[in-house]
């Protein structure tokens, strides 16, 4: 079969474009951008973009023909050997690109090598997952090239923004743990800096540094995981863990630090898919770690739909998703998976319910939604969780840059960061913004599960496998055959040991399915009921930011909302025109200039231009369609069929349906479908026909309840009065520590003895010429002490019997030697010849040599030596002792 | 002719040198001390001239003596313009008003 491909699949040179081209983005725009003014750094900013993308589009075309040639030739051979079905791919199509080779170090078996190599690899899954990184990124770019537009730190914020896809495209084809590590930390890099991207307000650098701290603890457990997998399975790179993973299956037992005598043992991959886990909760938001996505609304508009909506929240998905294997070999960290998703799901819809903030309703309803694409993939429903993160890049990403649109459009009315983003002063605005209102309002319909628009098929999908599959340990249907035939063939080896390992491999409790799909379908009925709130409350009704005054607080305390928002027309005389709020959205230049009376009416807010209006009616247009890609339960899987490779083995091996299931399918679509009746017919209720008097009534009815939610649960405060505070008090501890013991013991004490020293030598550094001499005259005396007596100082050297003895030399010495032999030197000899004697002791014999040394004043030293020659000492080698080098 | 015995120029010069070490030592004076410092390398000639007798044929000593006399001739030279510099600084030639390196 010939394929016609431009490059090779295992040398993909495309990929360098698309990876080089944000990379060169971000260097120009920061380098050189200031200097070239705005215009320059926006057409390089969309102009990369646009490289990437035509790069990614062109790669995905390759790799789907070469993936059809590939079937066809499958099914070319099948038909041959007679077997008509069976054209089915098992293993994913890739293109891969050796940028350079990284480093390599010994494998925990010490028998092989572990390889981690700058590799990049783009097959079906990150495919996808390109072309959405790149294609909602390019229009991303061309919408902030407008919402930026004042802002006098154009070039930085695109500098950023195209550095982010960088990272992003590195997480994505990164073709190894380390490299997804990399593109990991590069994109929560980028995500601190564009929260925190106007850092002069106190609260977007808290915001940005909260986001950074989350990660990294989470990256403790990203870590972990890899340590885990470089060990048990040997390897980093998704192939070389695909083939090694047999290895996670070794059991780990743990012992509790507080009591060593008890013990559990679990499985690698449960313990490495936890630890994982960990990681995938800090980026993608999830309970635990999920409080710092809300507070990154603080950065700009077009950050929260591509970073903190579309993009990088879904990276920890896209991780567990390639990692499949790894997680379905362990039913009980799927199962884990599955219970955090469907928890957070819920939980961060509750708080969206009352949130009046238009952005924070978003980013709790991201972190609900990341929820429910956990809970996907948690109950092995890989291709639908994924085709959520599809589905939802669209809608919230539409979602978010019309939500940017209106905070435009308000805040060009009302001059003040807070209160452009409140939807209480919003409402009416279909009649200023109609491209932004059809485009968030098909982008509504998409995220409450309208049917047959794109969220309805990725929900329900999601909601149906959570309650019909069933993930079960690999090795449980060969262990339940053998127990099977062991019950016709009792004598069969292995039956014992087949039966106690069936009954240790968990699988989850019948409950949690139906559990789980009770708890998304509550969450998808909250869901339609806050989405619908936000459109009603700021597109429907009458417009309320015409009176506005922008100097008084404004109340986020509900009990404080009988004080009008609105004001009365006489309070404008006070309106503060020269507030000095940051300006979100049109830097800093404009501050001060806005002398509009707003007691009467102004002028409207307008819709927003082009560049921002057409790439969210392209949003829409994809949240409404894309659905068809994966369209379930009506068979039309484009999109399922494509990415079904990637997951092949896990389908075929771990990932079941439950009995009778099949059935179910239609009947559990009908929860579904009510749950966004009731959650949008709720609302328009309450918001619409009942001008939202019902709510402030419930609010007034549970006060306590209302104030509970509005405050997120308190977390926030009990994550401050727990780990912070908790961190604290450590912290205080080693402050102690540092005073007392290390400032206090090791450095006083170090320097109190160097400073007595110096103390007492200073003395004798005094200056006075006088104290130097007398050193000098000290010094020569003792020298002539020393030298006018006579030294006799000797040497001995062996070489078999013979021992030589050697006098050290002096000048003036005389020498006279007695070697014990009767010829003892009656004269003092001198010269070369006098200073050294050889003797003769034979073994276990001992000798006396007596030398007498004078020197030229005459004065005499006598020194004996005793020469000893024992028995040789046995060898260590002899004793038995091990590690002489070179013994064995 | 009887000569003077050579140990009798080696004791003059211990004595010689004796008397520069010690008024060295003790005397405050900077010029006193240079004094002194003439005497000790005196003392060191008269030994040069002395031990020069037993090897009369080289004249090492005598030349060594020269050499001596000329460098005490230039360490005067410097030290007598360190003692001006000295005395221009402080008003004073006493050498422990010379403590200036000190803190």
């Amino acid at each position: 079969m010939e394929h016609h491909l431009l490059f090779q699949p295992d040398d993909w040179t495309p990929l360098a474009w698309i990876l080089g081209a944000p990379l060169f983005g971000a260097f120009f725009n920061g380098v050189f951008g200031k200097r070239l003014g705005k215009n320059a750094v926006r057409t390089m900013a969309v102009a990369v973009m646009a490289v990437s993308f035509a790069a990614a589009l062109y790669t995905f075309l390759q790799l789907h023909e070469f993936r059809h040639g590939l079937e066809a030739a499958m099914g070319a051979a099948a038909s041959h050997g007679g077997v008509k079905e069976g054209a089915e791919l098992t293993e994913p199509t890739r293109f891969t690109w050796l940028a350079w080779k990284w480093l390599s170090m010994p494998s925990a078996d010490g028998g092989g090598r572990l390889g981690i190599d700058a590799k990049f690899m783009v097959d079906e899954l990150s495919g996808v997952m390109m072309l959405v990184v790149t294609g909602v990124g390019f229009l991303i770019h061309v919408y902030s090239t407008s919402y930026m537009a004042k802002d006098p730190s154009y070039h930085r914020f695109f500098a950023y923004l195209n550095l982010f896809i960088f990272a992003m495209l590195v997480l994505i084809l990164g073709a190894n743990m380390p490299l997804l590590f990399v593109g990991w930390e590069g994109v929560g890099l980028c995500s601190y800096l564009l929260i925190g991207f106007w850092f002069d307000k106190e609260a977007n650098a808290a915001a940005g540094r909260k986001a950074f701290i989350a990660n990294r603890i989470g990256d403790v457990g990203m870590l972990g995981g890899m340590f885990l997998l470089a060990y048990y399975a040997g390897a980093l790179d998704w192939t070389g863990i695909t083939h090694g993973s047999q290895g996670l299956l070794q059991p780990i037992t743990l012992y509790q630090a507080a009591d060593p005598a008890k013990s559990i043992t679990v499985s690698a991959a449960t313990l490495t898919g936890l630890a994982l886990l960990l990681g995938c909760t800090g980026k993608s938001a999830q309970i635990p770690l999920y409080v710092w996505l809300p507070d990154a609304m603080a950065g700009p508009t077009p950050v929260s739909a591509l970073i903190h909506a579309a993009t990088m929240v879904t990276s920890g998905l896209y991780l567990i998703a390639r990692l499949n294997v790894v997680f379905t070999f362990s039913p009980f960290a799927m199962a884990v998976v599955a219970s955090v998703g469907a928890a957070t799901a819920l939980f961060a819809a509750t708080i969206g319910l009352v949130q009046n903030d238009i952005k924070k309703v978003l980013a709790y309803s991201t972190v609900s939604q990341l929820g429910y694409m956990f809970l996907g993939v948690g109950t092995g429903a890989f291709a639908m969780g994924f085709f959520h993160v599809f589905t939802h890049a669209f809608f919230k990403a539409a979602l978010f840059l019309g939500s940017g649109s209106v905070i435009h459009a308000m805040h060009a009315r009302i001059h003040d960061d807070v209160k452009s983003q409140d939807m209480r002063l919003m409402g009416g605005l279909k009649k200023y913004m109609p491209w932004t209102y059809f485009s968030m309002g098909a982008a509504t319909l998409a995220i409450a599960g309208m049917p047959l628009f794109s969220g309805f098929f990725s929900k329900d999908g999601i909601l149906f496998h959570a309650y019909a599959n069933r993930v079960v340990h690999p090795f449980k249907h060969t262990a339940e055959h053998i127990v099977e035939l062991c019950k016709t063939n009792p004598k069969m080896p292995a039956c014992g040991a087949a039966e106690q390992q069936l009954a240790a491999y968990w699988e989850a409790p019948r409950w949690l399915g139906p559990t789980l799909f009770t708890v998304g379908v509550i969450a998808a009925a909250l869901t339609a009921f806050y989405m619908f709130r936000l459109m009603f409350m700021t597109f429907w009704g009458e417009f309320k930011g015409w009176k506005v005054d922008s100097a008084a607080p404004l109340a986020l305390d509900p009990f404080a909302n009988e004080e009008p928002l609105v004001d009365e027309p006489e309070a404008h005389e006070a309106h503060a025109h020269g507030e000095q709020a940051h300006d979100e959205e049109h830097g800093h230049e404009e501050h001060g200039h806005h002398h509009e009376d707003l007691a009467t009416p102004a002028a409207p807010p307008a819709e927003a231009p082009w560049t921002m209006a057409l790439p969210v009616a392209i949003l829409a247009v994809f949240a409404v369609f894309a659905g068809f890609l994966y369209a379930e339960p009506l068979r039309i899987e484009p999109l399922g069929h494509w990415l079904d490779p990637v997951f092949h083995h896990v389908n075929m091996v771990s990932v079941h349906l439950k009995e009778g299931a099949e059935q179910l399918e239609k009947p559990l679509m009908v929860p579904g479908v009510l749950a966004f009746l009731i959650g949008s017919g709720i609302a328009y209720l309450w918001y619409v026909k009942g001008e939202g008097k019902t709510p402030a009534e419930l609010a007034a009815a549970w006060p306590r309840l209302h104030r509970a939610a509005l405050n997120k649960w308190y977390v926030d405060e009990l994550y401050d009065a727990t780990i912070i505070e908790g961190t604290d008090a450590l912290a205080d501890g080693a402050a102690l520590m540092d005073t007392w013991v290390v400032d206090g013991i090791l450095a006083k004490l170090t320097s109190a003895i160097a400073s007595g020293l110096g103390a007492v030598l200073r003395a004798f550094q005094n200056g006075v010429v006088h104290v130097y001499a007398a050193g000098i005259a000290i010094g020569a005396l003792g020298l002539f002490v020393f030298f006018g007596r006579p030294h006799a100082d000797v040497a001995t050297t062996k070489a078999g019997e013979q021992f030589t003895i050697e006098a050290t030399p002096g000048l003036g010495y005389e020498y006279k030697w007695d070697l014990g032999d009767g010829k003892a030197d009656q004269q003092y000899t001198t010269g070369e010849a006098a200073l050294k004697r050889s003797i003769t002791v034979k073994q276990d014999e001992t000798k006396k040599v007596k030398l007498t040394v004078k020197n030229a004043f005459g004065r005499e030293v006598v020194r004996e030596v005793q020469i000893r020659n024992p028995k040789p000492a046995p060898t260590s080698s002899a004793l038995g002792l091990p590690g002489a080098p070179g013994g064995q | 002719m009887n000569a003077i015995p050579i140990p009798a120029f080696l004791v003059v010069a211990a004595i010689l040198f004796g008397i520069g070490a010690v008024g060295f030592l003790v005397r405050r004076n900077v010029l006193v001390a240079l004094m002194s410092i003439e005497l000790m390398l005196n003392a060191v000639n008269v030994t040069f001239v002395a031990f020069n007798r037993l090897h009369a044929d080289a004249h090492v000593g005598q030349l060594f003596a020269f050499f001596n006399i000329a460098v005490a001739a230039a360490e005067a030279a410097v030290g007598l313009a360190i003692v001006l510099s000295f005395f221009r600084l402080r008003r004073t030639v006493r050498s422990d008003a010379g403590d200036l390196l000190k803190n």
